[in-house]
């Protein structure tokens, strides 16, 4: 039995260092065809075969295609392509205009977008209308669009200026801030101490899928029940129990272990505009509240701060 | 003075979490009789932790009535610890679902179920089965306000275009909204695996909260008392069920008490000076990841059928990778392609290969490819986001016959179809699939004297779109001419087409 758990472990070992090995040749391959000087060489040294002289200058021709597609889009961040749409009844030919916008964050690029223009009106073919996107709804597209890509009627004759390219900049702008509030919250939530994500309760691992429980509040005896839970955290230092923040990373909800709760408003620029934090018995803890006001950046320092002076 | 003799007057109370049920009370047997063992012991387990003992008070030895010890099955436990033993040692050992059923309903809460139990093993059951309701999705949309037209649209540093989702604030409205109404018992939760959150709201039509009325209401031939709203996170969506139980006949009364839940929630949810309605998307399924896939928070809600590339990744590379040979994962997959397409195109077990098959092979071959173009990475069978019901009304112009009788017989029948009424009354009809006044009006003008028959097409089936995709890899509908609505690009469940296209309202699909 031994000898066959070896072999396969032989096996798994053998895929693993032909697919680490087919990676770094595929690497290798990529950084020849980049040469400067290949272009040249292939074109006016004579070969000894036609045949592969020609399909080496179209490999070489692909990797330099996408070493310029992949510098523009890594530098201007917004690029445009052009794509078909295959329906048989898309309008004007199914010519559509993707416009694509990267966004990175922490030295990486996290995510592309797409947005898809078609032009629906063959009377004004310079209009163009958002066909498809990948935006996601905390974004404000319909917002954007109207204000920057208005439609006109078919049967108007004054055409209404669209500008594709302020759009453009205006919903980069929404999503890379958007991502970098996830971003920071997730950052936020290592310096408080708190790993990551899931980090509670003592359930079994048969944890139901049923998450925090929103009303499970009032009935008389909420104050006693509450106490229950927290007699243990009581003596110890205050700390942060909890942050979690909507979807869109405009309002960040911060639990303290003394049973603290607070609220916070954040702008689009990650700019904590407005702050409501409650002690136990429902009374503000103004000091706090207003130390709260600020970059999101260092908010958990400052929280921290004032909670230890008060 | 006599002592206190408990008078019910009517009031505007919430029904609390901990006011119970009776076992043997219709819901509480429905609902626990379609629960799994694993989940009712994990259920019981979500119910003994301290948070939660408040609202799940079980039977224990303390409670324990001297003069019927003799006569009961089950032996009440000494202590909430001493419970989850029990319940521990229960998911360990082997056995079947009743045995714990029994052991809840007669044992440990003999002495009723709590409206929070009740409503913790519904939400249970919803998330084990994402498939037993039907769901509607509807979208929140602020009435514009004239007089505020240019603010409502600006996009600034500050704005805000979703409607704020606080949960105290709203089940305060919504309390409000129905108490004077009805008595609810109101849960909300959110979930973990999913990003959503799940509003239960059980309809108790009486005007007292007392325990002793909850009890009583048995009466009346209406099912379900419970209808769940579900908001997906950052999205102005919700997905409403308004039949607990599927294909469940609901009477009149019932119906009403649902329209007024139905009609409170976007009350509760405005606010002065934004005020909030409901309106339908065109869109219902029955698993909740086709909803989140459509009508959620992430990127793919206007980027269904081909244009799924677009949202996976699969169009473009990441920006900083420059490699341009095939990956080893692409060329594992070229592989296992032709596997298939070869496995495809072989004959029944009785029949012999035929030369043919090299050609077959390579008409497969081309017909996957124009499947991969259509439908793109979506479509697929066992990716949870099928859709069971897919109506289309066709409001596209009969194609006339080129030669010049045809044009006289045309003419000849669009005198006929311009008498609908009498069809359209007719009964069983789908009613949201008949055209509105204007769209007549639209039709009229645009193609008079053409014969536009009321033609309308149902797809059903557990996958609509998987079962298209199978038909254009099989050859039995041609990949290339068929209209892209075919592939659930447009969105909706429920749609009308003109000039072979999705009618859309001018709105950008999906936000």
């Amino acid at each position: 039995m031994a000898t066959i758990e070896e072999l396969d472990k032989d096996i798994a070992g053998l895929r693993n260092r032909i697919s680490r090995l087919r990676s770094h040749r595929s690497n290798l391959t990529s950084i020849l065809l980049s040469s400067p000087l290949l272009t040249t060489r292939l074109q006016q040294r004579p070969v000894t075969n036609e045949r592969c002289r020609r399909s080496a200058a179209k490999a070489v021709k692909q990797q330099s295609n996408r070493n310029v597609e992949n510098i523009y889009r890594a530098c201007a961040g917004v690029t445009a392509y052009k794509v078909k749409d295959p329906d048989p009844n898309a309008v004007d030919d199914g010519n559509i205009l993707g416009v694509r916008i990267e966004v990175p964050v922490d030295g990486q690029f996290i995510e592309t977008y797409h947005v898809l223009f078609n032009r629906p009106d063959p009377i004004h073919p310079t209009m163009l209308k958002i066909h498809k996107h990948t935006i996601p709804p905390c974004i404000p597209l319909q917002a954007l669009a109207n204000k920057f890509l208005p439609v006109t009627d078919r049967d108007a004759d004054t055409t209404t200026e669209q500008n594709l390219i302020r759009f453009g900049r205006w919903l980069r702008k929404e999503l890379v801030s958007w991502h970098l509030r996830i971003a920071t919250v997730q950052k936020l939530r290592c310096e408080a101490g708190l790993s990551g994500k899931a980090s509670e309760d003592e359930v079994g691992p048969e944890r139901p899928s049923i998450g925090q429980i929103l009303n499970a509040f009032g009935g008389d005896s909420e104050e006693e029940s509450d106490e229950e839970g927290h007699t243990a955290s009581k003596d110890g230092p205050v700390q942060i129990e909890h942050i979690e923040a909507d979807h869109a990373v405009r309002e960040i909800r911060i639990t303290w272990s003394n049973g603290q709760t607070g609220v916070m408003k954040v702008a689009k620029d990650g700019e904590v505009e407005k702050s409501v934090i409650r002690s136990r018995n429902g009374s503000r803890v103004l000091q706090i509240e207003l130390k709260a006001v600020g970059r999101i950046e260092g908010l958990v320092q400052r929280l921290t701060e004032a909670g230890a002076v008060s | 003075m006599a002592p206190s003799i408990p008078v019910t007057v009517p009031d505007y109370k919430n029904v609390p979490h901990s006011y119970k049920l009776p076992v043997a009370h219709r819901e509480v047997v429905r609902t626990f009789s379609k629960l799994s063992r694993l989940s009712l012991i994990s259920l019981v387990h979500q119910w003994l932790t301290k948070k939660n003992r408040e609202f799940c008070r079980p039977y224990l030895k303390a409670d324990e009535d001297p003069n019927e010890k003799d006569r009961q099955v089950y032996e009440p436990a000494e202590s909430y610890e001493d419970l989850q033993d029990i319940y521990k040692e229960l998911a360990a050992r082997k056995g079947g679902r009743k045995e714990v059923v029994d052991r809840i309903l007669e044992g440990d809460w003999r002495n009723g179920i709590s409206m929070f139990q009740l409503a913790t093993a519904e939400v249970h059951h919803l998330l084990e089965h994402p498939g037993a309701l039907r769901w509607n999705a509807r979208r929140l949309t602020k009435i514009r306000n004239p007089r505020l037209l240019e603010t409502d649209m600006e996009v600034t540093n500050e704005s805000e275009h979703l409607p704020r989702f606080q949960a105290q604030t709203f089940m305060m409205n919504l309390a409000k909204e129905l108490l004077p109404l009805m008595k609810a018992h109101l849960f909300i939760t959110r979930v973990k695996t999913l990003p959503m959150t799940i509003l239960r709201v059980y309809m108790h039509d009486s005007p007292y909260s007392t325990e002793a009325s909850l009890a009583m209401d048995t009466s009346g031939p209406d099912g379900a008392k419970a209808v769940f709203f579900i908001w997906p996170n950052g999205s102005p969506f919700v997905f409403v069920s308004l039949s607990t139980h599927l294909g469940q006949a609901v009477g009149d009364e019932g119906r009403h008490l649902r329209d007024v839940v139905d009609q409170a929630i976007p009350k509760a949810f405005s606010r002065p000076s934004a005020r909030y309605q409901l309106l339908g998307t065109n869109f219902s399924a029955r698993t909740l990841t086709a909803l989140l896939t459509y009508r959620g928070p992430g990127k793919t809600n206007a980027a269904a059928g081909g244009w799924s590339i677009f949202a996976d990744h699969s169009f473009n590379q990441s920006v900083l990778d420059y490699i341009t040979a095939p990956r080893p994962s692409q060329e594992k997959k070229r592989a296992s392609d032709k596997e298939s397409a070869a496995e495809a195109v072989k004959p029944g077990p009785g029949r012999p290969k035929r030369v043919v098959d090299e050609m077959e092979t390579l008409k497969v071959k081309r017909r996957r490819k124009i499947a991969e173009g259509r439908f793109g990475s979506s479509a697929k069978l066992g990716d949870g986001q099928g859709v069971e019901r897919f109506e289309v009304r066709i409001d596209d112009p009969f194609p006339t016959i080129s030669n010049s009788n045809g044009l006289q017989r045309d003419h000849n029948i669009s005198e006929i179809s311009n008498a609908p009424a009498g069809r359209r009354s007719r009964r069983g009809r789908p009613p949201l699939l008949d055209r509105s006044t204007e769209d007549m009006e639209d039709t009229r003008n645009e193609d008079d004297g053409l014969w536009i028959p009321d033609v309308r097409l149902t797809f059903s089936g557990t996958h609509v779109f998987a079962g298209i995709r199978q038909l254009v890899e099989g050859g039995a509908i041609d990949g290339e001419k068929m209209p892209g609505w075919m592939t659930g690009e447009a969105g909706v469940t429920l749609g009308s087409v003109k000039s072979g296209r999705m009618r859309t309202k001018g709105e950008i699909q999906g936000v």
